[in-house]
């Protein structure tokens, strides 16, 4: 049985988490993010480069009411590597399956 | 090595993906103040226009209007909601498309009927309500919603072998059942979660 590689890029658990809720909706902002992962504002913000840099999230920044907002994205990119991360799971917990 | 950093296992990588769209399903609620408002407006229209065609009186104005006047509530709430969250759900996407489509439908409708006043127009109605009543029930998977859309169509197939001012009192019930009934059940449910 051979075990396919986890994709390092998501085998975090904030970026993971991110990617997670990312999937789960159309589009976020950083302190929906921020609020549902329980992370602090700094490290979540080095989490959502990295992603942003490997393709697998747009990132857009913008000002509401004077305000500035940061909203994130899936990509395509992102979605695919997460179903391949979620299959590469899958083998891991059912290897003979 | 920080949290942010820490490497999982497979079985804590599946534990916190299905917690984290958990929390993200979760996030997107109505309170039922909405339906509520809505369901209570078209009740009070029906039960109105059935009174004034029982006691033969006229108000000097069509009593459906005030359905319009009573949308502006909900765009207020709509703005307030709007911006204070902080995500945009593929569920809340779908579902003003469904509620604008329900609205411009109704609309056409209302300027149909008044155009060619044609027999039996109100059954119309009935078979619309039930529409986006049933779609969001069965996205939500919320029963009280696909039970009240289900029983707005029943409505309107019994609307077809009865008189207008009988129609006015089964559009009344559609009310309560499509919106009111499971508003109220959405409220509880709301209240209840704020509490816990």
């Amino acid at each position: 049985m051979e075990f396919k590689e986890l994709d390092p890029i998501l085998h975090s658990q904030l970026r993971l988490a991110v990617v997670s809720l990312l999937i789960s909706v159309r589009e976020a902002e950083f302190t929906f993010l921020k609020e549902k992962t329980n992370s602090t504002a700094g490290n979540l913000s080095v989490q959502i480069n990295k992603l942003k840099d490997a393709g697998y999230i747009e990132v857009t920044k913008q000002f509401n009411n004077n305000y500035p907002q940061t909203i994130c994205k899936i990509t395509k990119k992102g979605v695919e590597s997460f179903e391949a991360y979620v299959n590469a799971l899958q083998s891991y917990m059912n290897p003979g399956g | 090595m920080s949290l942010e950093e820490k490497k999982l296992n497979e079985d804590e990588s599946l534990k916190l993906i299905t917690e984290m769209i958990s929390k993200a399903k979760s996030s997107y609620h109505s309170n039922g103040t909405g339906a509520i408002m809505w369901g209570i407006v078209i009740f009070f229209c029906s039960v109105f226009d059935f009174l004034q065609m029982q006691f033969h009186f006229y108000i000097g104005f069509d009593i459906w209007w005030l359905m319009w006047l009573a949308l502006l509530p909900q765009f207020i709430m709509m703005f307030k909601y709007n911006k204070k969250k902080n995500f945009v759900s593929y569920e809340e996407t779908t579902m003003s498309y469904v509620w604008w489509a329900f609205g411009a439908s109704i609309l056409m409708l209302m300027f149909f009927n008044s155009h060619y006043r044609p027999a039996h127009s109100e059954s119309l109605f009935l078979m619309l309500f039930g529409l986006p009543t049933f779609i969001t029930g069965g996205m939500f998977r919320f029963k009280p919603m696909i039970i009240g859309g289900m029983v707005c169509w029943i409505l309107f197939v019994i609307s077809l072998y009865t008189d207008f001012k009988i129609n006015l009192l089964l559009m009344a019930l559609s009310a309560l059942a499509a919106w009111v009934i499971p508003g109220i059940i959405l409220r509880k449910k709301c209240i209840r979660e704020a509490q816990q």
